[in-house]
């Protein structure tokens, strides 16, 4: 590493800070930066230096926004009555591509974890409630992760909304066997909640 | 000593790592508490399914390599722990029983009693939804005290002996104190001594009732026993 010279190191540095790189997968890529013309390596800069810049919470939702509201708050086709709550702005994404849903959506921030010290008042579970307690509201729908903390929140979230708006639906989406897999892999608690919740055929 | 090796255990806490993976604490019998990486699991269509939630008491097999965590290879379900999970207040204590073996025992040395006692508890919780009371989670803590060697003195007075009289509690002194020993302690009414002594010598399902003052002398005097003995601080069982 002393052998490269400083801007490289740093480079290499920034790299291996990303999610899932390496040391040795980030001089892999900065040696491939390196080699690329500016034209092709700068939008890469360029890019990382808009999104910084222009990118940042919806007001209403808080999701990924630009400017003061998301695209998806400021869709009058949208139906504002009806609420989706997730973890973080890249649940919507698989939401959004289901297009099962034409309502809202409110992101939290991350799910209850009273282990790890994360409580009601480190997410967006105030706004929330302040959100639908202001009214025109009908529905929640609660699509934290199927994950112990994932329905601990959902749990805490129901049980506040009963409290403080018990005129609006929660919801809760369903557990049950992905599409595609052998019924031998299933768990026993999304195999007994997806026999719950079978249908009529 | 890298290999195969297959243990039964409690996940008591789980975390995201890299793309699709997690990194689990496991309590297990024979080796305490270790960590593991589950590979993919995170993926819908992972053969772990949610079998490595938090919560859930498992048989794996694991491998050991060369690093400090070990690899799940597979997993089945001893117990999902399903009902509890649905009930607030249940799941509530279920996570606070958890973080207190996380913060108790967290190092490797075995200790079956532990990983008994959380078996029971969460089971416990799980079958019967009026158990999840404050009551119970203070028996489940004080047994978990006795488990780690430092069950407070309640017989008599832990500075000098005396059998009688014996209204106070000191963690510094290791228990109940007399009159005469008051010295670094706090009131403790007859009814919050009786809890200690029936809710540590009474089976954990049988955890005694006692009035909500009485409750939250116990529970002092357990959180400050533990962060005497065991320099850990828990919080409260409100
Ligand atoms: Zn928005
Ligand atoms: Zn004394």
């Amino acid at each position: 590493m002393s052998s490269l010279s400083p801007p490289v190191n740093r480079l290499i540095t920034e790299l291996s800070r990303l999610p899932g790189v390496g040391q040795r997968t980030a001089q892999r890529l900065a040696f491939h930066i390196l080699r690329l013309p500016p034209e092709e390596a700068l939008p890469l800069a360029e890019a990382i230096r808009e999104v910084k810049e222009k990118v940042g919470q919806c007001e209403v939702c808080f999701n990924l926004a630009v400017g003061p509201r998301c695209r998806i708050c400021e869709d009058e086709r949208r139906d504002p009555s009806l609420i989706c709550v997730v973890e973080e702005p890249s649940d919507i994404l698989p939401i959004e591509r289901t297009n099962e849903f034409n309502g809202r959506y409110h992101v939290l921030g991350g799910a209850l974890s009273p282990i790890d010290g994360v409580d009601p008042e480190d997410i967006r579970i105030p706004e929330l409630l302040e959100r639908v307690a202001a009214g025109g509201v009908r529905e929640v729908v609660v699509a934290t992760n199927s994950t112990t903390t994932g329905e601990a929140t959902a749990l805490y979230i129901a049980e506040q909304m009963r409290e403080r708006s018990p005129n609006v639906a929660v919801t809760r989406l369903a557990s049950g066997l992905p599409v595609g897999a052998d019924l031998e892999y299933a768990d026993e608690i999304t195999l007994g909640r997806a026999l719950r919740a079978r249908r009529e055929l | 000593m890298p290999g195969l090796f297959k243990t039964e255990a409690v996940v008591l806490r789980s975390f995201r790592y890299g793309e699709a993976d997690r990194i689990l604490h496991l309590y297990t019998p024979d080796r305490g508490r270790i960590g593991a990486v589950a590979k993919g699991v995170r993926r819908i269509k992972s053969r772990f399914g949610g079998r490595l939630e938090p919560l859930f008491r498992v048989a794996l097999v694991l491998h050991e390599g060369r690093g400090e965590l070990a690899t799940v290879t597979s997993a089945s379900t001893i117990h999902p722990h399903a009902r509890l999970r649905e009930r607030p207040e249940s799941l509530r204590r279920a996570g606070q029983a958890c973080e207190a073996v996380l913060r108790l025992f967290d190092t490797e040395e075995p200790n079956a009693p532990v990983y008994n006692l959380l078996c029971r508890e969460l089971a416990l919780l799980d079958e019967r939804a009026e158990a999840a009371t404050r009551a119970q989670a203070l028996a489940f803590r004080l047994k978990l005290l006795l488990a780690a060697g430092f069950a407070p003195e309640l017989a008599a007075c832990a500075s000098c002996g005396e059998r009688e009289h014996l209204g106070a509690f000191s963690a510094s002194a290791g228990g109940v104190v007399c009159v005469g020993c008051e010295a670094g302690s706090f009131p403790l009414d007859r009814s919050a001594h009786e809890f200690l002594v029936e809710a540590l010598t009474r089976p954990l399902a049988d955890a005694p009732a006692a009035p909500e003052s009485a409750l939250a002398q116990a529970d002092r005097a357990i959180a400050e026993t533990l962060e005497h003995h065991a320099h850990v601080r828990l919080a409260r069982v409100a």
